[in-house]
């Protein structure tokens, strides 16, 4: 596939939409970009295509192209205006442009049966080239999925990066009585309970392949770690460890699982094998050592401890050397997450008495709080890094926001209370 | 669709884990009268640059219920064991793990009839407000947890008897979201598991 990011930088100069007084969690794109517009032509369709399937396809399309950062769908009123010059597709793309896209989307149903076969083309009207072309055949029921997967392609084109359609979120649930675990898509649709423990369940954690999920369950008592594989169904303890046995995090190349363990009244960073094994402890400072993250490169593993007397954010070599404090500007400092980049943070700070959302750049040591109604707290990043995902209590109970393609909030949970958002590329 | 068929199974399995242990802890909190004035209150009353001695274990002071009674005449069943009061639950500072004095001051009653007692088994749960995020939370009732069972155990009390274990912010016993609640929260909760 050919990658477009010259092109879109090129193409997006157009002055920044945000105020100041808004509340927005990242600014993603630089300070005056804009989304590239992207119209979507009305799609032909062959005799014996199901026309349920393929509505489903164009609505899921839809509402995707317009949900990203990099670009967004052409509006409606604009779409509406474009006349097709029959015979002469050339002219018709032209008129596109002239409504005010950037880039231009053709394509095609065809197939029978439970079949759906959808021809897609994306056009770069600037230079009237085309820029992407596929074919995708699939049975009529996964149509949604497979109108996520051309969305996540169209963004990879301008990005370098897959989109987030496919992307889901576990989280943690109370809406059926007890805190269990549950998994949602990214944008908060189709919520599905993969606990029933009548527990408590706590601290999902995604490995980066999206097969296994740890998280923290008091099935048995005592709070241990497991290891669960939702589309196996298969479910095992990984520790059993004294203590909190919490906060569990993969290595990115999934081999290992850190988590906070105790011994004594002091918890600590432990690491073990992701298959099991015996636990090694990383860190040796009495107090509490809590919410281990591992970095992308998996080279450090920054957690928080309560060694200086509030809980700070420290960063230990994943070989349990080179101890170093992060956080120096925070009362308290919590639930550090990092951005897929390597280079940023986003964690817990206190600020009045409230949870806020923070980011660090490790580069820069610059430290942004973002001042949000409520309690916020948990950030977890999407998988592109484009995004985050955190709790706020600013519409009563405990929700999950994702922030949208400016970086605002926006409220995915409504049902109880949700908390301990972890977000994957892609559930396996 | 092999995933919904792994969730589905999955959800079959975890239903017969969970009929087994899907019992809740009654949420005991005896009223009963403090243990009358310590060694503590009354030699820092007496003056300034006093040396804080804590209280021998206050065998047999005011306040506490029923001592002398023999395991026999425990009611046996636990949950009415732990109904009546025996033991009492200590409380904590925001954000803190320390022992306060009224906290010695119970401990001290508690060793006195634990040690009556010696069949007697408790759990140790340690709680806290909801003024922390979750996992920062279990971390900090576990060193409450561990502050009372070290106590316990320096005043002479098997630590064999004594489980711990921490439920963090996870089971309040007052649902506000106002110091009056948060004080109830900040304890830890002290529940006979065998007699």
């Amino acid at each position: 596939m050919r990658h477009l990011g010259t092109f879109s930088v090129a193409l997006v100069l157009v002055a920044s939409t945000a105020t100041a007084q808004e509340e927005i969690y990242l600014k993603v794109t630089s300070p005056g970009l804009q989304r590239i517009v992207i119209g979507l032509a009305p799609f032909a369709s062959r005799l014996g295509v199901d026309p349920v399937a393929a509505s489903q396809f164009l609505n899921t399309l839809r509402a995707d192209l317009d949900q990203t950062v990099v670009m967004g769908l052409l509006p409606e009123e604009n779409a509406r205006l474009v006349e097709a010059a029959p015979g002469n597709p050339g002219l018709t793309r032209q008129r596109w442009r002239a409504v005010g896209a950037q880039l231009l989307l053709e394509g095609s149903f065809s197939g029978a049966g439970n079949q759906l076969v959808v021809e897609a083309q994306l056009w770069e009207l600037t230079s009237g080239e085309i820029a992407y072309s596929r074919r995708f055949q699939s049975s009529t029921s996964l149509a949604p999925t497979m109108a996520h997967t051309l969305a996540n392609e169209l963004v990879r084109l301008l990005t370098g990066k897959p989109g987030p359609f496919l992307s889901r979120i576990a989280f943690i649930s109370d809406r059926s009585g007890a805190k269990e675990l549950w998994l949602m898509r990214w944008d908060g649709s189709d919520p599905q309970q993969l606990t029933t423990h009548r527990s408590i369940a706590l601290s999902p954690a995604w490995s980066p392949d999206g097969q296994r999920l740890a998280f923290t369950s008091f099935l048995r008592g005592q709070p241990q770690l497991f290891i669960l594989r939702p589309t196996q169904g298969s479910f095992k303890p990984l520790s059993t460890l004294p203590g909190v046995n919490t906060s569990a995090s993969f290595s990115p190349d999934g081999s290992q699982v850190a988590f906070a363990a105790g011994d004594g009244g002091s918890t600590y960073i432990w690491v073990v094998s992701s298959e099991g094994g015996t636990p090694v402890q990383l860190t040796t400072t009495r107090g509490i050592s809590t919410q281990p993250a591992w970095s992308p490169n998996g080279r450090q593993i920054v957690f928080t401890s309560t060694v200086g007397g509030s809980p700070q954010l420290y960063a230990i070599d994943a070989e349990g050397t080179n101890l170093r404090r992060l956080t120096f500007q925070d009362t308290f400092a919590d639930e550090a997450s990092w951005a897929p980049d390597g280079v940023r943070l986003a964690y817990t700070t206190q600020v009045d008495g409230r949870f806020q959302i923070a980011t660090l750049d490790l580069r820069t040591n610059q430290r942004t709080v973002i001042d949000g109604p409520g309690n916020n707290e948990s950030p977890c990043w999407s998988p592109d890094g484009t995004m985050l995902a955190f709790v706020s209590t600013r519409t009563g109970r405990k929700q999950i926001f994702i922030t949208d393609p400016v970086g605002r909030p926006r409220q995915i949970t409504s049902e109880g209370n949700n908390t301990q958002p972890s977000w994957v590329a892609l559930v396996q | 669709m092999p995933r919904a068929k792994g969730i589905v199974g999955l959800l079959l399995a975890v239903l017969v884990l969970a009929t087994a242990c899907s019992t809740r802890k009654p949420r005991v909190t005896p009223d009963i009268p403090r243990p009358e004035a310590s060694a503590d209150e009354s030699t820092s009353a007496a003056g300034s640059g006093t040396t804080v001695v804590h209280a021998e274990p206050a065998i047999g002071a005011a306040g506490t219920p029923e001592l002398g009674v023999s395991a026999s005449d425990l009611p046996t069943d636990l949950q009415e064991l732990n109904r009546a009061g025996y033991l009492k639950d200590v409380f904590f500072d925001t954000n803190k793990a320390d022992l306060r004095d009224d906290a010695r001051d119970i401990l001290a009653a508690n060793t006195a009839w634990l040690k009556q007692h010696p069949n007697v088994r408790v759990q140790l749960e340690g709680h806290c407000d909801e003024r922390n995020t979750e996992e920062y939370n279990l971390a900090l009732g576990w060193r409450r947890v561990f502050a009372v069972k070290d106590y316990l155990v320096s005043l002479g009390v098997d630590a064999a008897r004594l489980g711990v274990i921490s439920y963090g912010e996870e089971r309040p016993f007052a649902t506000g979201h106002d110091e009056s609640a948060w004080s109830q929260n900040r304890r830890v909760h002290i529940v006979i598991t065998g007699r």
